[in-house]
């Protein structure tokens, strides 16, 4: 994880392998660039919550199985 | 590599090569000394190469990537690097103050600032580039 990404972690990849989308197929559904669904990939960025609520309808999930927060990490 | 990424490569290029060239020419001004007609002609001919090439940068990467749109974390990146790049201005204007208190003649004066005003352009971009590759 990302020093700056906090306590915030997420399946994104794992989700959007299951779903069969690519990452700029995935950017394009949500209105971000390619480096921005890397970067969150990654943990380089947490994105805001409409990005995340965005992230989570694309790829069809609730958000809650998308995105993770552990205060123990911060 | 994103087109806001090549931009600002291209901005560092452009901003680089044209006042490198300006203060290998305009360099060194001596105390004392105000800024004369030549030298205003080699601003204005450096002001006019940094519009006209920068114009063509962006217009050749805008061609070669249709992806020229933006998203928030672009949106914070250019908002961290535009925040450094005040901080050296900022810096700058108060060292060219000084330099207009302590030194006669407008030339030194203009010259920090000119350079100032650099280096902050500089700083932006490359503070910009830099944030594209650590976590934001």
């Amino acid at each position: 994880m990302g020093k700056r990404g906090g306590g915030l972690t997420n399946r994104v990849r794992e989700l959007r392998d299951s779903a069969g989308l690519t990452q700029q197929q995935l950017a394009d559904a949500v209105g971000v660039t390619r480096q921005t669904v890397i970067a969150i990939e990654r943990n380089r960025y947490s994105p805001s919550l409409e990005v995340a609520f965005r992230v989570a309808l694309a790829l069809g999930s609730p958000i809650g199985d998308v995105f993770a927060y552990s205060a123990e990490q911060r | 590599m994103t087109f806001a990424e090549k931009s600002l490569w291209a901005t560092v290029a452009t901003v680089s090569a044209v006042f490198l060239t300006y203060f290998a020419a305009a360099l060194p001004v001596r105390n004392g000394t105000d800024v004369g007609p030549v030298r205003v002609v080699w601003f204005v001919l450096a002001v006019v190469a940094l519009a006209v090439t920068q114009g063509v940068a962006h217009a050749v990467l805008a061609v070669l990537d249709r992806r020229t749109d933006t998203d928030e974390r672009g949106r914070l990146i250019e908002l961290r690097g535009v925040r450094n790049g005040a901080y050296v201005l900022a810096t700058a204007v108060f060292t060219a103050l000084c330099a207009a208190i302590v030194t006669e003649g407008n030339a030194i004066f203009v010259h920090v600032l000119l350079a100032g005003w650099v280096a902050a352009q500089l700083v932006e971009s490359g503070s910009q580039l830099v944030l594209y590759r650590r976590p934001v």
